[in-house]
């Protein structure tokens, strides 16, 4: 047969790829030019990019992380705006880091204190500073700067805008301001201002010290972003602009490393390796690398491939078992395993393929030998009950069938 | 370019030299610099990829389950020696082996490299690209280039069934006769008049052609020829279903799947497609009917005419069949049965026995086939042949459990479905053959050598 089944050629729907005398190769791989060629726009459009980014950087240089209440710091959250309110009036304001320079300043003449953070500062040698203090905040060392002041028990209130309700007239007169944070309960004679609604006020002011010392809750009123608002700026003019230089303590602006260090002598893990190391693994970064590479290029494009389907056939057959299954549809399948056993019988029985229940009934009883109601409630009974039913009327149809093929 | 594993052998030295050496950072500097100096040195005198010729031959033809060879020579017209490896890239299906050949070509000359093919798939097998890894002097680098190399290997669909085939061509000699048959009846046609001898049938003596000579003689017939069978495919998404044991594994057709999910329940192997059986019982039909001394169509129909062979000679027949059959593949759309019954009336001028390789499927059939079967049967006799499925008959067989008889009930109820719209078909006068995968195509040609017995053609 094989010489019947040998191909043609010349047929129209032969394969193309057979006719190319001398082998028509040609190089698909791109050449460096045609790289270039492809690229350059793109490489072009990277360069100014990053040239912008460098310029641009360049120009305009970073502001560095925010200060919060820092009198230098033009950022949302520094106070400049109040400094330069405060010195267009007159106020000297002095910017300090130090317990020290706070001490110095201090020795100069009667001065407030305006402390807005105590994380580096000693709250012994600040509460030998005498005179005025305004300490904004829950800070460290309260009971030292202010003795008597507690935190009142309770959660903080959220800063937004409250009236004074009180009879100190830096508040009064300024009207609502935006307070909130931490409350708290003063010593007796003291005035407090801008009460929470847990409880405790959001300002406590009291004389301390040799001076009045007053407590702020929240600082939010005193910076750039909310300045203008409400009767901030006012309040924030009443507590500090009464005409005394201020001493504006701030957090250093090189805060100290923290003083206990692990390891030998406070020296880090990375100050003790050897240098070598160090080195090791950037040479190790390089092998692996190299070794990616290695591995990474494939030699030769992957080739993908338009697969058919695979669909079973009796996929449709086994998902209607399946259902059957699911829904324990016993009626309707007895009805398919009878009409099954009789679609086969009733020709075997002689009889045509329109014949009623009687007669084939009565045909298979008298060819078996089976009783005839026992075949007829198998053929034309009721639906098995239960799943136990379902198998033993299959078994007893297929019985019927073998029986009725074996005689 | 392309590093070898030898680069980065030397970088994981370097780290050994870096980690005990005096000076760790001018060591690593050192390192680094001799290394790209190597590989650029590799890359300088490497043999150039680009260059390089193909030239290939071979096969072109294949029949699915037989290995092809393609030999691909490699020419160098370059000054240095290309050494290294050469991938020939081939679709996954194609099973081409060697899949990464050694590859040493000295300047000016040609290699050959012989690369077989096992097709797993019927098609074509188009060659993607070859690609070439030129190794450097010092193994460290390698420049890689890609040529494309046209080559495609047609697959052909197997024709397994022609072991059935002179079973069937002795019963078709019986049937004609090397001895023409005395007997008159249908599906014959008139042969000679010849002298009768004793023992003729007195009933075919010819009485007019007796009064003539003086001799009493009698009539031979013979079996009718030159009738026309047209054999049409049915690609709708019906043939798509897999069924049977497939004889030769399909691509993809591996038991458990595959990917990362890989799932540990053995799953039963999905067989062949439909289209696939049905191609096979057509061929056996096609070579048994040129021998006959039919002429023999053959049209493969979804939605629309996806392969048509018409006035192939006898010689020539089956491979223009399998040639317009190797890249038919199941489309899965619904087949356009009022379409495909136009075409088979707007090419089928005169009568013919009409084909149709489908699938008893009731709910396709009744949708597509049945209201516009009467315009087809009205002027051609009409052979409808399905591909059963053995497993859905298996299941009706089973037993064991309440389960099992669920299943045995679905199963029931399909081939309840089946024997009732083969019925049906009957009653349109249509011939239906409904067989088991492996028993098609003996089935069809059985029932068409019965046809031609019958002088029914």
């Amino acid at each position: 047969m094989s010489a019947v089944l040998r191909p043609v050629q010349a047929s129209g729907g032969g394969p193309q790829g057979g006719g190319s005398p001398g082998g028509g190769s040609r190089p698909t791989s791109p050449t460096v030019r045609s790289t270039w060629n492809a690229s350059r726009m793109i490489v072009l459009l990277g360069a100014l990019l990053v040239l912008a980014a460098v310029v641009g950087v360049l120009i305009n240089p970073g502001r560095g992380p925010e200060r919060p209440l820092d009198p230098a710091d033009t950022s949302l959250a520094g106070s400049k705006a109040l400094a330069d309110l405060l010195r267009d009036r007159g106020v000297t304001v002095d910017r300090v880091d130090s317990v020290q320079a706070a001490t110095e300043k201090a020795a100069t003449g009667n001065r407030l204190l305006l402390i807005t953070d105590m994380t580096y500062f000693d709250e012994h040698t600040l509460s030998r500073i005498p005179g005025d203090r305004l300490i904004i905040g829950n800070a460290f060392g309260l009971e030292t700067l202010a003795p008597g002041v507690r935190m009142h028990p309770g959660p903080p209130a959220r800063s937004r805008s409250r009236e004074p309700e009180c009879q100190l007239p830096a508040a009064r007169l300024s009207g609502s301001a935006y307070m909130g944070g931490t409350a708290f309960d003063g010593p007796p004679g003291a005035t407090g201002c801008y009460p929470s609604p847990y409880g405790g006020h959001t300002l406590i002011t009291y004389p301390n010290a040799g001076g009045v010392t007053t407590i702020v809750g929240d600082g939010s009123f005193m910076t750039n972003l909310r300045l203008a608002e409400d009767g901030n700026a006012a309040l924030a003019l009443n507590l500090i602009g009464t005409g005394r230089p201020v001493t504006w303590l701030v957090r250093p602006d090189n805060p100290p490393p923290a003083l206990d260090l692990p390891g030998e002598r406070g020296k880090s893990m990375y100050e003790l390796m050897p240098d070598n190391i160090l080195w090791t693994v950037y040479m190790a970064i390089i092998a692996v690398a190299l070794t990616a590479f290695w591995r990474g290029r494939r030699l030769g494009p992957v080739v993908a491939e338009r697969l058919p389907v695979i669909v079973r056939a009796a996929e449709t057959v086994e998902g209607r078992g399946r259902l059957y299954r699911a829904r324990r549809a016993r009626q309707r399948a007895a009805e398919s395993l009878r009409a099954g056993t009789i679609d086969r019988l009733t020709p075997r029985l002689g009889l045509a393929s329109g014949a009623g229940a009687q007669e084939v009934v009565a045909a298979l009883a008298a060819r078996t030998g089976q009783d005839a109601p026992q075949v007829g409630a198998a053929l034309y009974g009721p639906p098995p009950a239960d799943d136990a039913g379902l198998v033993a009327l299959a078994g007893y149809l297929d019985f019927i069938e073998r029986q009725v093929s074996e005689l | 370019m392309a590093l070898t594993g030898r680069a980065g052998l030397v970088a994981a030295l370097g780290i050994v030299v870096v980690l005990f050496a005096p000076q760790p950072g001018a060591a690593l500097a050192g390192v680094c610099l001799v290394l790209a100096a190597a590989v650029i040195v590799d890359l300088v005198f490497a043999g150039a990829v680009r260059p390089l010729r193909f030239h290939r031959s071979g096969d072109t033809l294949v029949r699915l389950g037989q290995p092809a060879t393609v030999e691909l020579i490699v020419e160098n017209p370059g000054g240095r020696r290309v050494r290294g490896m050469l991938r020939d890239a081939w679709p996954p299906s194609a099973n081409a082996t060697p899949r990464v050949a050694r590859l040493d070509v000295p300047p000016g000359e040609r290699r050959k490299i012989v690369v077989t093919l096992d097709p797993t798939r019927r098609g074509d097998r188009s060659s993607v690209a070859v690609t070439v890894r030129s190794l450097g002097p010092l193994g460290l680098a390698a420049r890689q280039g890609s040529h494309r190399s046209p080559w495609t290997v047609r697959v052909l669909p197997p024709f397994l069934s022609r072991k059935h085939l002179p079973s069937r061509l002795a019963r078709l000699r019986e049937l004609e006769g090397q001895h023409p048959a005395l007997v008159r009846g249908q599906g014959t046609e008139f042969d000679s008049l010849r002298e009768y001898v004793i023992g003729d049938d007195v009933r075919s003596i010819d009485w007019r052609a007796t009064a003539r000579r003086h001799d009493v003689v009698v009539r031979t017939w013979r079996p009718e020829r030159d009738r026309r069978v047209l054999i049409v495919l049915d690609t709708g998404r019906t043939s798509a279903g897999r069924v049977g044991d497939a004889p030769i594994p399909m691509a993809g057709a591996t038991p458990g799947g595959g990917g990362l999910l890989v799932r540990t329940e053995p799953r039963p192997t999905p067989g062949w497609p439909r289209l696939d059986w049905s191609m096979d019982a057509a061929l056996l039909l096609a070579a048994l009917a040129a021998r006959a001394g039919d002429q023999v169509d053959f049209l493969a129909y979804d939605r629309a005419v996806r392969a048509w062979v018409s006035g192939a000679s006898r010689s020539e027949l089956l491979s223009s069949m399998v040639n317009a059959m190797a890249p038919i593949e199941a489309e899965l759309i619904e087949a356009d049965s009022q379409g495909m019954v136009a075409a088979i009336l707007s090419r089928a001028k005169r009568r013919c026995l009409v084909v149709l390789l489908t699938d008893l499927n009731a709910a396709a059939l009744d949708e597509g086939l049945m209201p516009v079967l009467p315009q087809l049967s009205s002027r051609h006799l009409v052979l409808v042949a399905g591909v059963s499925d053995p497993r859905v008959a298996a299941m009706a067989a089973r037993r064991g459990s309440a389960e099992e008889v669920y299943d045995a009930a679905a199963a029931e109820h399909a081939q309840l479905e089946r024997r009732r719209i083969t019925a049906r078909l009957r009653r349109h006068g249509v011939e239906v053959v409904d067989a088991p995968p492996e028993d098609i195509a003996p089935a069809l040609a059985d029932a068409y050598l019965a046809l031609k017995a019958a002088g029914r053609l």
